[in-house]
């Protein structure tokens, strides 16, 4: 058994068959008001279809629709999982400046490398001689001895010459 | 902050690299005979260098090596000792200067000094030191910054 709204809406939709079409509108108190509402809920419904009612989707235009909504929440979920923390995984270490950084290590190494070698060299190429300070011999043991010290500019070599030490046998010259 | 640990800590490898190759001078010390023969040995390898000096010096026409000490210095405060089998030379390194190594050297037979030096070892000029006479030949001490 139907209710009246629900014969209401039947009525209005023009779904009641003739039987049940003339008990309803026998029910009516004012028939012509009722007529003017249909015409009234006819043009509305005529009109939020036109304005509100959804293109059908052809089936590219669908799975492009599903899988740019599928590509947003992967982002967005992605987002959120790594949250704070992205920005420490960041690729900042990409393969550019990988080699960047390379490039500039080598290039202060080289840099370093040829200051510490031109520091070393004026060292190995100055003029200074070796120069004997100082030099004694034991009197008791060899109470004769002289000492005398030259360079010799020419071999750069630096002498210090003894005479008179203690001669010792041959045999103090075994390794 | 690893970023900059990372940077901070290539930099001092590279520098530390940089210093090793200043660093570990090699100083050779050799107690040598020098004698006149009909056969000399050739010049052993160590003496090469000064090999003309030598001769033209001392007029002896053989170098042997009877002992000898290879020191990497460091700081220059390192000592050591070259031996053979009655002398000792015993070499203490007592800091750098701009003009070489501050040296203390002392030539022992046995554990008697004979001679006693302090010198400023240049890097590019060897010492040489004429001992005492053993036989027919001369006891020679070298010193060179190799």
């Amino acid at each position: 058994m139907k209710t009246f709204e629900e014969k209401w809406t039947a009525w209005l939709d023009g779904q009641l068959s003739d039987r049940e079409l003339a008990q309803f509108e026998a029910l009516l108190p004012d028939k012509a008001a009722a007529e003017a509402e249909k015409t009234e809920a006819k043009k509305l419904g005529a009109f939020l279809k036109r304005e509100l009612g959804a293109r059908a989707l052809t089936n590219e235009e669908f799975f492009s629709h599903q899988l740019r909504e599928r590509i947003a929440r992967e982002r967005a979920g992605e987002s959120r999982k790594s949250g704070g923390r992205r920005i420490e995984v960041s690729t900042w270490w990409t393969i550019r400046r990988l080699l960047w950084t390379g490039t500039a290590s080598l290039v202060v190494f080289l840099v370093l490398a040829i200051f510490v070698m031109r520091d070393k060299n004026p060292a190995e190429q100055s003029q200074y001689l070796t120069q004997i300070l100082n030099a004694r011999v034991d009197p008791v043991v060899s109470p004769n001895a002289t000492i005398s010290m030259f360079e010799t500019k020419e071999d750069r070599v630096t002498v210090l010459w003894t005479e008179g030490l203690q001669s010792l046998p041959a045999d103090y010259a075994a390794k | 902050m690893a970023r900059s640990l990372l940077l901070s800590a290539a930099f001092a490898l590279v520098l530390g690299t940089a210093t090793e190759l200043r660093g570990a001078e090699m100083v050779w010390s050799g107690l040598v005979i020098a004698e006149n023969v009909a056969q000399p040995h050739p010049i052993p390898p160590e003496l090469t260098g000064i090999e003309r000096p030598l001769k033209r010096l001392f007029g002896y026409n053989q170098f042997q090596v009877i002992g000898q000490s290879r020191k990497a210095l460091q700081t220059g405060q390192e000592d050591w000792l070259a031996t053979s089998k009655f002398f000792g030379l015993h070499v203490d390194a007592r800091g750098e200067s701009q003009a070489g190594y501050v040296l203390n050297l002392k030539l022992y037979k046995e554990k008697e000094l004979l001679l006693e030096t302090d010198a400023k070892l240049s890097k590019r000029s060897p010492l040489l030191i004429k001992g005492p006479q053993v036989g027919g030949g001369q006891l020679l001490l070298v010193l060179v910054v190799q």
